[in-house]
């Protein structure tokens, strides 16, 4: 790899493992514009009662290793944890999507 | 806006899957002529930064949150919407096997939203007013509509489905994302889209006159 696309690598790297600490502890809580839509449109307002609806009709059911970007157990830490290591992951994917898929 | 499973019955989900993979296959191809050693870090580093910011929720109005999709950013950066599809669907993917962010039966309609609707609208936007506004402001105009359009999407996919009535869950979708398409979206990729340009103009120059190629 050259040296300036290092570069480039390192500083986007960088960019995003700062913003996955922080992202834990800025990031707002409140429910996102689907979410919401959800709960108004098909719980009536009650997110309790959108999210056993939409349960209700989920065909398959899937578990994920960490929902909702937190790891079970582990608060705010598992939260640090399970962003950083979606970060690193994806940095990985893309450089490996990228050598596999680029022009030869 | 991830659409989680659920929210569409899976023969429906199953035909949104068949178009995705068609732009995804597409995206490939993109990635195949145009992906050179210089954009391969580009990508990579475009790729772990909007998977870290989609996980950082911003407040807006009613009790909601949102976040941006970056497809527009990827697709103005690397010179094409195909890269954006690609970059969304390898983001798409983690969050949803890894994290549980949007469905798997549903993920072809969340790669046909964010990535496919996103990052044509808002790259076509973005290069139909550059020249007569100038490349900045058409970034944010870019990045706000293709958020915008890909909301209203997911708003008339949901509807088709049964589970949201059409009027009202467009007007839902297209306030909350006209806001969150403000700062989540339109701003941050205007900074980002300067900041590359100020550091890496080659990169952006490159780009600029090669219009979209599959």
């Amino acid at each position: 790899m050259r040296k300036d696309a290092k570069k480039v690598l390192l500083a986007g790297a960088l960019v995003a493992v700062i913003i996955s600490l922080l992202a834990p502890f800025l990031a707002s809580s409140n429910p996102d514009g689907l979410d919401k839509s959800v709960i108004t449109l098909v719980g009536g307002g009650d997110e309790e009662k959108a999210e056993e609806i939409v349960s209700t009709n989920d065909p398959i059911g899937y578990k994920a290793p960490f929902p909702d970007y937190s790891i079970e157990g582990f608060g705010k830490a598992g939260e640090v944890m399970a962003i950083l290591i979606g970060t690193i992951v994806m940095l990985i994917i893309g450089i490996a999507a990228g050598h596999f898929l680029k022009k030869s | 806006m991830h659409i989680t499973d659920g929210l569409i019955p899976i023969e429906q989900a199953a035909a949104y899957w068949i178009i995705a993979l068609i732009f995804i296959a597409l995206s490939v191809r993109w990635a195949r002529k145009e992906m050179d050693e210089m954009r391969v870090p580009m990508f990579a580093a475009l790729a772990a930064g909007i998977f870290a910011i989609q996980a950082m929720n911003i407040p807006i109005i009613g009790g909601t949150s949102g976040h941006m999709l970056g497809g527009v950013m990827a697709s103005i950066i690397l010179g094409s919407p195909f890269a954006g599809v690609l970059l969304l669907t390898l983001v798409l993917l983690v969050q949803g096997f890894v994290f549980l962010d949007g469905g798997i039966s549903v993920m072809g309609a969340n790669i046909l939203a964010m990535g496919v609707i996103a990052s044509f609208v808002g790259y076509y936007a973005y290069h139909i007013i550059k020249e007569r506004i100038g490349m900045i402001p058409s970034a944010f105009t870019g990045a706000w509509l293709g958020l915008f359009i890909a909301a209203e999407a997911v708003a008339v996919m949901i509807a088709a489905a049964g589970t949201f009535p059409l009027v009202p869950a467009m007007i839902l979708m297209g306030l909350y994302h006209a806001v969150i398409g403000v700062v989540g979206e339109g701003l941050i990729t205007s900074i980002v889209v300067k900041a590359v340009m100020q550091t890496r103009p080659e990169l952006i120059a490159s780009t600029s006159k090669a219009g979209v190629k599959a």
